[in-house]
């Protein structure tokens, strides 16, 4: 008990404190990089959707990490989850329940409609709200229906991570071309002043890749969880 | 007000870090702390108001872009390390049975 | 040339994605092929950019406004990091020759790890910062939790859970001086920094960023994920984590230091206290331990305290010798786990008290583990002397400062004293293994203790354009210092650890749990809001 105590009177300190600033950023408030977004973002990437344009120009060198995180945790999980050595305690569950019938036909009538969606975000994603990592995650969620509907779905986990890696790799490529065509890393490899629908074209095929391993990644992490389960 | 209001989020998360003795719960008390954070980030880009930051001929005051964007990045990478504890949650409950830290911190191994 | 930097990022990261893709069975040597290209780059770097450090800073992009995306950028303690992480990666990777062989998906982490920590050292914005940071804990989470033991994967998920909300917190700074400045980009934001040194906002800002690093830098109260991390990884990964990650934190915090120096925080004294009291509990816990890998877990501990203690002080000079000392810690913590991984390999017992007879058993490494504790504890000719030497000349002044110096230093005289036990006694009769390559590597870092012990003048001159040439290589004062530490660490040994008083069963079996650490992890924050924020 004294130790609640304790905490809620140190949070109620820092609480205080963290309200006085916010109360103090409203008169300090800086639009510096607003208004450079607003001004220069269109122009210089390609990108109506701002959010897309400083994912995969301004910021690529972040998304590439973000990617590789991602990469990362995949081998980890799997790693992980391999059972080679000896565990009291694991009991392997049986799928005991049954999906719904409803579910299944709904799901097979979504199904379809899901991923095209997904396919639609990644490819609009300079356009209009999304991306690869929005999409890609789309993807997934599509892909992971099909265990419902068939609970014994074999997947080859093996296939899926060599693809993973090799489509990473071509993100990296893709993002390094500039330095031959521009002279810096990480950036369109058309020039700045380029057509937008030209620069477009670069978009498209990094958001396609990074939503393809996106996809990817997270069926394999959501495997790894399946097979704990059985 | 809204900015001040994510950090009774973040505040809850860390409550939950220093009272529950379940590792699970823990772990999704760090997933609700970023969750407060990724509030936060939003509600400062928000914090003048505007029309998302998608351009077209209408649009002439936005909301900052960058905290979007960068919360893209932690999204995945609080997605990452949740999957992560929870892996490594069910290989310490094979292991110990439980998945209460005071057992699982208080058993002691053979071999060492 | 300029764009040496993303190559050093990007050639682990890629030779990591080969192994991981192509499981031949001689990638290990494409790793050392990897490694040897680095280190040129890194050298060739290092020169032609060693008396222009303001030239390399580059903009990923090529964006003509600084303010606006990524940038990298070294000084000469980045590029002294840089050394100090490929020097480590190499003498990892000579000591696991055996073992990478075979685990490719090791090696692939392992990899990894490197080119995400290279780009942690060099990069120049504060959520790249933040990105590499936690794609650093979770390798070094995955690594923990290699063996896949019950111990490895309680041991990962409490660093991990820890760490990931310590680095939260740092999420929230970023929010907060990007709203303030309107830019992420380090370099920019030291030279505006001032211009609101007097709000709320920017002090808090400084505390979050602080707390978080805190944790990551194994500070106290929260150093309590580090013994557990470094017990039950593989002793070549102990050696990683104390020699390097840790100093990611140690890097960060005077990184964040120099960010906020023109707004004139007074960090010098609380970040003193804080380092001793680290230092203290470190040694306490560490003179307890019976299990030789903790005991050098928790010795680390005590050093980050003591770097800590040389880092917060406003001198210059003492200042690098706590960047001297994080070096030095660096090479012989790493030479003691690496040779204690040799020894528990050969006795497969943890326990001080089970192993004995090593001088007879394992000559040529018992003479490396001699070399790596008189550096540490801090004998003439040895690197430890130098940076402990250099930290006591800038605490001249004040009594209580030098007196806790002799405090902790007596403590660590003290363990080593007491874990040299295992040289003792009579041959191990039958010896299985060989252990050709690994004394290699072992060999290699007693000779940089050496170097660094006796060319320090040059070295220090060379990167950080600092003199040193007031402190001597060997003094009668230091000798005797060192003589009469001895002495007492003997003394304190016989009559208190020896008999194994109560007290000190006590504090062994003394455990802070999860929910208390996360406590003492606020109780950290509101005591930093306390005296930076509300004082």
């Amino acid at each position: 008990m004294s130790r609640k105590i304790l905490l809620v009177a140190m949070f109620a300190v820092l609480f205080g404190v963290f309200a006085t600033s916010m109360i103090e950023l409203e008169t300090l408030f800086n639009t510096y990089g607003k208004t450079y977004f607003l001004e220069h973002g269109y122009a210089e990437t390609g990108a109506s959707n701002l959010v897309t344009a400083i994912l995969l120009d301004y910021r690529l060198f972040d998304s590439l990490f973000e990617a590789g995180i991602l990469l990362i945790a995949v081998s980890g999980v799997i790693w992980i989850s391999k059972h080679d050595v000896e565990e009291k305690n694991a009991k392997f569950m049986i799928d005991k329940y049954k999906t719904p019938d409803l579910f299944i036909t709904f799901a097979r009538l979504v199904y379809p409609l899901m991923l095209a969606f997904g396919f639609y975000v990644i490819i609009n994603g300079h356009i209009s709200p999304g991306g690869g990592f929005q999409g890609g995650a789309i993807v997934a969620t599509a892909i992971l229906i099909l265990y419902y509907i068939d609970a014994n779905k074999e997947t080859n986990i093996g296939l899926i991570v060599t693809v993973e890696k090799i489509l990473y790799l071509l993100i990296v490529l893709m993002a390094s071309i500039s330095i031959i065509t521009q002279g810096a890393f990480f950036t369109n490899f058309f020039n700045p002043s380029a057509d937008a629908d030209l620069k477009a074209i670069y978009l498209v095929l990094l958001n396609v890749l990074i939503g393809f391993k996106v996809a990817l990644g997270l069926w394999t992490i959501f495997t790894a969880f399946l097979k704990e389960g059985r | 007000m809204n900015p001040i209001l994510t950090f009774i989020v973040i505040l809850i998360g860390f409550y939950g870090l220093a009272t529950s003795n379940n590792i699970i719960k823990s772990v999704f008390s760090v997933t609700i702390i970023e969750s407060g954070v990724i509030l936060l980030f939003l509600n400062l880009g928000n914090l003048e108001g505007g029309a998302i930051p998608i351009l077209n001929d209408q649009v002439s005051y936005i909301v900052d872009p960058l905290p979007q964007a960068l919360m893209i990045t932690t999204i995945v990478i609080g997605s990452t390390v949740t999957a992560l504890a929870l892996m490594l949650c069910i290989k310490i409950f094979h292991h110990y049975g439980t998945v209460e830290w005071k057992e699982v911190l208080g058993r002691k191994d053979v071999k060492s | 040339m300029s764009q040496i930097p993303v190559i050093l990022i990007f050639l682990p990261v890629l030779t990591a994605l080969f192994i991981y893709l192509f499981k031949w069975r001689h990638m290990h040597l494409l790793a050392l092929l990897t490694q040897t290209g680095m280190t040129i780059l890194a050298i060739v770097y290092f020169l032609h950019f060693k008396d222009q450090f303001e030239a390399t800073h580059i903009i990923l992009g090529g964006w003509s406004d600084v303010r606006i995306g990524i940038s990298l950028a070294n000084d000469g303690l980045s590029m002294a990091f840089i050394f100090l992480t490929l020097f480590m990666w190499w003498s990892v990777l000579t000591y696991l020759y055996r073992f990478g062989k075979t685990e490719h998906t090791f090696l692939f982490f392992l990899m990894f790890l490197q080119g995400v920590f290279l780009g942690l050292l060099q990069s120049n914005d504060l959520f790249n910062l933040f990105v590499f940071f936690e794609l650093t804990t979770i390798i070094v989470t995955i690594l923990i939790a290699y063996k896949k033991t019950g111990e490895s994967f309680r041991a990962a998920i409490y660093y991990l859970l820890l760490n990931t909300s310590g680095v939260l917190l740092f999420l929230i700074a970023i929010v907060m001086l990007y709203n303030l400045y309107g830019t992420i980009n380090i370099r920019v934001l030291s030279e505006v920094i001032h211009t609101h040194a007097d709000t709320t906002i920017l002090k808090f800002a400084y505390v979050l960023m602080m707390t978080g690093i805190s944790v990551k830098a194994a500070l106290f109260p929260v150093f309590t994920w580090l013994p557990k991390a470094h017990g039950v990884a593989q002793s070549a990964i102990s050696a990683l984590l104390s020699g390097l990650i840790v100093k990611g934190g140690i890097y960060l915090f005077f990184r964040i230091n120099f960010l906020f120096e023109s707004a004139g925080l007074p960090y010098h004294n609380i970040f003193f206290i804080l380092g001793l009291l680290t230092a203290l509990s470190g040694i306490i816990f560490a003179l307890a331990q019976k299990n030789i890998k903790l005991m050098l877990a928790y010795s680390t501990v005590s050093q980050i305290g003591l770097i800590i203690m040389g880092l917060s002080s406003p001198d210059i000079t003492t200042f690098y010798g706590g960047v001297l000392h994080t070096f030095n810690h660096a090479l012989f913590k790493a030479l003691l786990f690496l040779g204690a991984g040799v020894i528990i390999a050969v006795y497969r017992t943890k326990k001080l008290d089970e192993i004995r007879g090593v001088f007879r058993t394992m000559p040529i490494i018992s003479v490396m583990m001699i070399i790596g504790m008189l550096a540490i504890t801090g004998m003439p000719f040895f690197n430890g002397y130098i940076s402990k030497s250099i930290i006591k000349y800038g605490f001249e002044d004040s009594v209580f400062r030098t007196l806790a110096l002799y405090l902790v230093n007596i403590g660590t005289t003290t363990l080593f004293i007491k874990m040299s036990h295992i040289f003792f006694g009579p041959k191990m009769l039958s010896y299985p293994m060989k252990h050709r390559q690994q004394n290699i590597t072992l060999l290699l870092l007693a000779l940089a203790c050496l170097v660094f012990g006796n060319f320090y003048v040059e070295i220090m001159d060379a990167f950080f354009g600092i003199d040193y040439a007031h402190i001597t290589r060997i003094s009668l004062g230091g000798l005797l210092d060192y003589g009469i530490t001895v002495i007492i660490g003997i003394l304190i040994y016989l009559y208190v650890l020896k008999k194994d008083v109560k007290l000190v069963k006590g504090i062994r079996e003394f455990k802070i749990s999860f929910e208390t650490a996360n406590i003492l992890f606020i109780a950290l924050l509101t005591v930093l809001t306390f005296y930076f924020v509300i004082l």
